[in-house]
């Protein structure tokens, strides 16, 4: 039997360099922090350290962008050694990933590369959730990622492939509201439909993040939440309930008191939202 | 198509934009295909020139680009962490700088530098600490004594005023004027707390301190020097100069009976 992912309905951000010193002192009034695990799995040095630090004053999640959790190769050995180690040091709140792919034949790209959603695609995935699961001895939760081409192969939506996946292997839900808008602009799907499809109680995370706009919008992380990702999160929050929310902010990274004002942003929503559905 | 060979066609479009598009995709794919081609060259070159920034000062931003493209198609990234991305970034310098040495050896002390910052956590051993562990020591017991480096301490030999660019660089101050050493000399790299250091070392003490990171004694390390002196007394003085200065540098974690 797997552990559960922790219910938790705080809001937060991601830890990130420039930022480091505030955290480290621990009196920023965040209820928790994400990391990039990968940024941390490592054999000592500084970077542990500030973790350690930060993890006495703060819940954290840890946030993966190399797992592979779709390759059709399998997983890599040393990689969920390497994450295990680091989860039983930090007793994170989540251990998070994407659904994609980021390599294949030993060439890795770094980047989260979208998956066919077919049958095939998803017993792949699920073979290897429960590895990485079995591996970790907890459920893990996996991200919606953006995506910039959908392939001709899918037989399933998006939606239908996660939902799928949650029942065959216990996993929960990182759903990336602004993702969601992304790919769904990018592909011409309804981000409301999109939502409907999402099982309820599978989602124990939420992210929100900035996107630069164009003919197809990219997933950049660079900028501010934008008023319709807001919108779409008050849909979300109205669907799902009160679950862990941050910010994600990843380049150009402003001054903290922004993020704090945006995470605020998150908070009011939220209230309201509750509010209206007592 | 099944899902390696869909991974493998996706992998050939980020790599190449010339590659062939599988039967079935679409020319409406290409556009987004090629946010993923450009997104895996700006984020290695990203990451070549976060690990490298020295390097990348020194050679100027085009230059460096050009060099990463190349090391990026010689060697593609094989491992999960993006920060081993540099892995054999300085070959690759030493081919396409091939009669600047400067650069390669640039990179390789940024490399090392690199890696010292995430090596294994350690206590060096102090002055104290050596005196303890040594304190129960007979005479016959300190030729086998054995002092073990710390973890991640490399030892590299340069030819090239490497270290003179590293601080010019840092300080903002103008380039040296010879770029090759008059004697080569080698550099230590190894990390002072959490913070990763280097400093230079000639070579014979480079030697003593790869006799000990090869399993060799103390004992050893004074015979290297005593056929070097042909005087026993000067070469045991000597190696106990070295062995203090170890100590002050943290240098060593822990000194043991052979």
């Amino acid at each position: 039997m797997l552990a559960a992912p922790y219910r938790f309905e705080g809001f937060g951000l991601g830890l990130r360099r420039p930022h480091y010193g505030d955290f480290l002192e621990g009196a920023v009034a965040v209820d928790f922090l994400e990391v990039i695990s990968e940024n941390f799995m490592v054999d000592g040095g500084r970077p542990l350290a500030v973790l350690d630090t930060v993890r006495k004053h703060y819940p954290v999640a840890l946030h993966g962008v190399s797992m592979s959790i779709g390759s059709a190769v399998g997983l890599d050995r040393n990689y969920l050694d390497r994450l295990r180690t680091l989860e039983q040091r930090i007793d994170p709140l989540f251990v998070s990933d994407h659904l994609c792919w980021t390599g294949v034949d030993g060439h890795q790209s770094h980047d989260l590369l979208p998956l066919p959603y077919t049958e095939e695609a998803l017993v792949i995935v699920c073979r290897n959730i429960g590895q990485a699961q079995e591996a970790l001895g907890r459920a893990m939760l996996f991200e919606n990622p953006s995506s910039y081409v959908q392939f001709p192969e899918s037989a399933l939506s998006e939606w239908e492939f996660l939902a799928e996946m949650t029942g065959r292997t216990g996993c929960y839900l990182l759903l990336d509201v602004n993702n969601v808008f992304v790919s769904a602009r990018n592909h011409g799907f309804d981000p409301e439909e999109f939502l409907a499809g999402i099982p309820v109680n599978r989602v124990r995370q939420i992210h929100l993040a900035g996107h630069t706009p164009g003919d197809i919008l990219i997933d950049t992380h660079d900028r501010e939440v934008c008023d319709q990702v807001w919108a779409l999160y008050r849909k979300a929050v109205a669907r799902f309930g009160p679950v862990a929310t941050m910010i994600e902010r990843d380049d150009a990274i402003p001054p903290l008191a922004e993020l704090l004002a945006e995470l605020q942003t998150a908070r009011d929503i939220a209230e309201v939202t509750a509010g209206m559905a007592a | 198509m099944s899902l390696p060979q869909c991974q493998r066609a996706f992998m050939a479009q980020v790599l190449e934009e010339d590659s062939p598009l599988p039967s079935g995709w679409n020319a409406g794919m290409s556009a987004g295909l090629a946010i993923y081609r450009n997104a895996y060259r700006a984020r290695l070159l990203g990451a070549l020139g976060e690990t490298f920034p020295r390097t990348q000062q020194w050679v100027g931003e085009e230059n460096f680009a050009r060099a990463a493209a190349h090391h990026l198609i010689q060697h593609p990234p094989g491992q999960w962490s993006l920060d081993h991305a540099g892995k054999g970034f300085p070959g690759t310098l030493a081919q396409v700088f091939a009669s600047d040495p400067e650069v390669s050896e640039l990179a390789a002390l940024e490399w090392d530098m690199h890696m010292a910052f995430v090596a294994t956590d350690f206590v060096a051993l102090d002055r104290d600490g050596f005196a303890l562990a040594t304190a129960e020591f007979g005479e016959e017991d300190w030729a086998g004594l054995r002092l073990m480096p710390v973890p991640g301490l490399v030892i590299r030999p340069l030819r090239s005023a490497a270290i003179a660019i590293w601080s010019a660089l840092a300080a903002g101050e103008g380039a040296p004027t010879d770029m090759l050493l008059e004697r080569p000399t080698e550099v230590l790299v190894w990390r002072d707390g959490l913070t990763p250091v280097f400093r230079s070392a000639a070579p014979e003490e480079a030697a003593c301190l790869r006799t000990l990171m090869c399993g060799g004694s103390f004992g050893a390390v004074c015979e290297f020097l005593a056929e070097r002196r042909r005087d026993a007394s000067s070469a045991a003085a000597e190696a106990g100069t070295m062995l203090q200065r170890w100590l002050e540098d943290g240098l060593l974690l822990s000194a043991a009976k052979g």
